[in-house]
């Protein structure tokens, strides 16, 4: 049986933080939301029929803020994909959850319902930072909500942590990586700041003051070695885990496995072809067909987004597992491009592998859009 | 109504003023007050129909339109009125343009007097040998002085400004007197309409659907469609297509035009290298015996290299540039390749407005993007075998040791400006290695000064920086003098140890040090990060004189992946790649055109 991963998108958050730029309506909630986990019931049970052959070895709640929904909404969710999908044992079941919004007794009830994975928003351990970025909650909150995390059994937690934002430093940032790590979570993910346009933050240009490339490289570095001293291992570029708790669920996305997304905004990878869901909630709570962007990945794009994804983690290209889907040899098709990248050091092959060094990582960009033909 | 008749009833004038005394607007009311544009129709300037012109509120081509008016005598006039620019750039278009008329309405501005470009105009119709009229404008305006204006046209032109009209083209208030006074003071064109036909080219401009539209004035003869010119500068002959006049929204066509009158001409002319401004057209059975004397030939004063952002577009570039020279005849250009911008034209142009003005016109009528060079100025080199050369881009300047004297010209520049400035203006005149000739003073407010500046100077925002310490209220003038030997070197930038050509330009040895370090900071700015350490440094020879660093590029990455949105990531590596597509590969570093325009760009900050 082919292996599927499910994700659900939460679209509701008490507040906008001022970075974000992912589908959430803030302030929205109530009857909305009931509807809307009615709309995600009725479009799993829709969609199962497409999935016979396959068995779901993940689920995502992302948002948003997923702990917004109540117990029962989440109840309804599982019980919709237990009825239409072979879902199975051992299953990855993660939510992301906001400091602040679930207290002990809902996290109890969430993990018996069978989440086992809890990531919680912390993004700064200190105060300014967090009020820079419009976040409603202190780090006490986040604290507090690990510990109720803890005491309702969740033993695999994650924490998302960001750089680059304004105020920080290296030095404040250290002391964000080390009041974390303090409370030892399995997992830290640790995003860099993008503006983006249409966010608070986009409208203040050049208002905004931001610590500047070589400041984010420091801190991108100082969080690389950081972690792996405290046995956090960079499983991508942004990810970090302990041995054996790297999220499985976005693994899939890196490694071109197929996903489901269920929700305005969702986006999927399913049969050879990558869609997506309109951010359009009222359509989609109607029933209307919402589906944007879908198209049949070619095989050279194929290529292309395999590298793309697979050069995010550390792993890198296996030049064997390369050759095996695309007939052709890695080196034979990127290997000259790659040449001054390699030269530099940006760019490591060694045991038929071929990955970013952390510097490169941190170039990736660059160096892919060079490199990949579009 | 025989010829003679007809002639006497005609009127052949220009407006000419200093730039914004009012020129255009007093065009827009002579439409009105004589119904060739009624009052529906009627928009603002309504001459300067290029865009570029009405953004900028500034005449840049001269215009010529036909009206009929009916005066106070009771006969009937037709008048031919060409509106002219006012900058100092564009003195060229003006004599060309009062080369087909017979007088000239002179416009001054009643708050602010005499200016530079009124006299330099001025001394060009009179030049011309044509009849003044002055026309003192504005005069609703609370600061207006008409009767001290007039004084100053008397004592400062030494023409007779008594009783001359004094209106506002704002309101409309007096304008009947400026129609009497050119039925009255101008005289009519004289000219033989049965002689052999001789015409003078005084403007032309390219039509996709007509080909080259030329507009004559008719000295002698008469022209009718259908019949075989001859341009006699040229050779090249054609069968007319159609004659006319031009009427305020376009051509209108007639069977003939005649001696005394200015109109077009059609004739299927593709080659826009046939039809030059200052020709002479005439029958090709019966020619006139003599050609008119032409223009005297435009001398550029400032040179640049213009090359497209996309190299590709160089035919593109090369076709655009032919069209605008023909409705531009300053304009000339040369095909120059760059190690750094690859294949592009040497431009020469009158000014530095000239230049942004034929920019701007390339990228909006022709839809281009360009890279456009420093400007520079024509240097003379005599070279240590005796030989001399004229340098008109820095990338064939010869090295230090060939060079026995280096010669760079010298512009004589008038500059009127209220009293109060005249320190600070002595002072930018001095600091731009100006010699001090005299000072005239105008009336107890005001001054005219008189300098020898070097033109690449004056190119160097010598224009903005009079402005700002005037504010506003200096006027300049200039023509071009001698050249005289001068200390000058050669500045040299290199990105990563290797030079730019497209970068390097000519400067005074007393300046070299505080430009080099400005431009080393610009370029700082301005080039994005690389992957490696990119050292700029500024060069006279052999010797650094600046340098600056780029540190090298350490961030460009997208962190987060988005739920699984790949499609997003893909396109903004798409986008990346894209751009890259774009840069200019200087050397072992790529930069933007955007990037390389903005070190160019001239300082507007100081």
């Amino acid at each position: 049986m082919s292996k599927l991963g499910i994700y659900i998108h939460v679209p509701f958050c008490l507040q906008k933080c001022n970075y974000c730029d992912f589908c959430s309506f803030a302030g929205r909630g109530g009857e909305l939301i009931s509807e809307y986990v009615s709309a995600l019931c009725r479009d799993i049970g829709r969609a199962a029929q497409l999935c016979g052959g396959y068995s779901v070895d993940t689920v995502y709640f992302g948002g948003g803020t997923p702990t917004l929904l109540t117990v029962r909404d989440f109840e309804r969710i599982l019980c919709a994909l237990t009825e239409n999908f072979s879902i199975e044992s051992g299953c990855e079941v993660s939510s992301e959850c906001n400091p602040a919004t679930a207290d002990l007794q809902y996290l109890r009830e969430l993990r018996s319902l069978g989440v086992d994975r809890l990531s919680i928003g912390l993004q700064s351990a200190n105060e300014n930072e967090l009020r820079a970025l419009g976040r409603i909650h202190s780090y006490a909150d986040f604290v507090e909500t690990y510990g109720n995390a803890r005491a309702a059994g969740f033993e695999n937690i994650s924490a998302d942590l960001m750089y680059g934002i304004p105020e920080q430093t290296v030095e404040s940032f250290s002391h964000t990586l080390d009041s974390l790590t303090s409370l030892a979570p399995e997992h830290i993910s640790a995003y860099g700041l993008k503006v983006e346009e249409g966010t608070p933050f986009g409208r203040m240009k050049e208002g905004l003051i931001l610590p500047d490339e070589d400041a984010e490289y420091d801190m991108y570095m100082l969080c690389t070695e950081y972690l792996a001293a405290r046995g956090y291992g960079k499983y991508e570029i942004s990810n970090f885990a302990r041995a054996g708790y790297e999220s499985r669920h976005n693994i899939k996305y890196w490694r071109g496995e197929e996903y489901l997304g269920f929700g305005v905004s969702a986006h999927s990878y399913f049969g050879g072809e990558r869609f997506a869901n309109s951010r359009d909630i009222d359509r989609y709570i109607r029933g209307l067909d919402i589906t944007e962007e879908r198209r049949v990945i070619s095989p050279a794009e194929r290529m292309t987004e395999y590298v793309m994804l697979r050069m995010r983690m550390s792993e890198g290209v296996a030049h064997s597992d390369f050759y095996e889907r695309f007939g052709r040899g890695f080196q034979s098709v990127y290997g000259e491009r790659l040449a001054k990248y390699t030269d530099m050091g940006y760019v490591v092959t060694e045991n038929c592998r071929t990955r970013f060094s952390d510097k490169g990582f941190f170039i990736s960009n660059y160096i892919l859009s060079d490199i990949l033909d579009f | 109504m025989s010829n003679g008749e007809k002639q006497k009833n005609i009127r052949n004038f220009s407006i000419i003023a200093h730039i914004d005394h009012g020129k255009s607007t007093l065009a827009d009311r002579i439409l009105e007050a004589t119904q060739t544009v009624s009052k529906r129709d009627m928009e603002e300037q309504i001459l300067d129909n290029m865009d570029l012109e009405k953004e900028r509120g500034i005449t840049i081509k001269a215009r010529a339109v036909r009206l009929e008016y009916t005066a106070d005598d009771g006969e009937n006039y037709v008048f031919n009125l060409i509106d002219t620019p006012g900058h100092v750039d564009f003195n060229y278009e003006v004599s060309r343009s009062l080369n087909a008329c017979d007088g000239a309405l002179l416009v001054v501005d009643a708050t602010q007097g005499i200016e530079a470009q009124t006299l330099a105009n001025a001394y060009l119709a009179v030049d011309s040998d044509l009849e003044i009229v002055p026309v003192i404008n504005k005069i609703d305006l609370p600061s207006a002085d008409p009767d001290k204006v007039r004084g100053e046209i008397e004592d400062v032109i030494g023409i007779p400004a008594e009783g001359c009209p004094a209106v506002s083209a704002k309101t409309g208030l007096n304008i009947e007197q400026v129609l009497e006074a050119v039925v009255r003071d101008i005289p009519a064109p004289v000219g033989d309409s049965t002689a052999p036909l001789k015409a003078l080219i005084f403007d032309s401009y390219y039509d996709s659907y007509l080909g080259v539209v030329v507009y004559v004035r008719i000295l002698d003869g008469t022209l009718r469609s259908g019949e075989r010119i001859k341009l006699m500068n040229t050779g090249a002959e054609f069968d007319v297509v159609d004659v006319g006049y031009m009427a305020p929204f376009g051509l209108k066509k007639a069977e003939e035009i005649k001696a005394g009158e200015v109109g077009y001409i059609t004739a299927s002319i593709k080659n826009i290298g046939d039809t030059r401004v200052g020709d002479t057209v005439t029958h090709a059975e019966r020619p006139t015996s003599e050609a008119c004397p032409g223009f005297k030939a435009v001398q550029p004063m400032v040179y640049a290299g213009i090359y497209p952002a996309d190299g590709a577009k160089y035919g593109d570039l090369r076709d655009a540039l032919e069209k605008l020279q023909l409705n531009d005849a300053a304009l000339i250009f040369e095909p120059e390749t760059s190690i750094a911008l690859g294949f592009g034209f040497r431009c020469g142009f009158l000014g530095l407005l000239h230049m942004e003005i034929i920019e701007e016109r390339l990228e909006r009528e022709f839809n281009l993007d360009l890279i456009t060079t420093a400007p520079s100025v024509i240097y003379k080199i005599k070279k240590k075998g005796g030989e001399t050369v004229r340098i008109d881009n820095p990338s064939n300047y010869p090295s230090a040791d060939e060079i026995e004297i280096a010669y760079e010209p010298i512009v004589k520049a008038s500059i009127i400006t209220p009293t109060e400035y005249v320190g600070g203006l002595m002072d930018l005149c001095q600091d731009r290695r100006g010699t001090f000739h005299d000072m005239k003073y105008i009336d107890a407010q005001r001054v005219e000064l008189h300098y020898d500046l070097p033109l690449n100077e004056i190119i160097y925002d010598f224009f903005d920086a009079l402005k700002s310490r005037s504010r506003g209220y200096a006027s300049l003038d200039y023509e071009l003098g001698d050249y005289v030997p001068s200390k000058l070197v050669k500045l040299d930038f290199l990105l990563n140890g290797e030079q730019v050509d497209a970068l390097s330009f000519i400067v005074h040895e007393d300046k070299a040090y505080g430009r080099a370090r400005k431009i080393a900071e610009k370029l700082k700015d301005n080039i994005p990060r690389q992957l490696f350490e990119v050292p700029i440094q500024a060069a006279i020879g052999s010797k650094i004189i600046a340098r600056e660093t780029v540190k090298a590029m350490r961030k460009d990455v997208l962190a987060k992946c988005y739920g699984g949105d790949i499609t997003r990531k893909k396109k903004l590596l798409e986008k990346q790649k894209e751009g890259k597509k774009k840069m200019r590969q200087l050397g072992s570093v790529q930069v933007s055109p955007e990037a390389f325009m903005a070190v160019l760009k001239l300082d507007d900050d100081n």
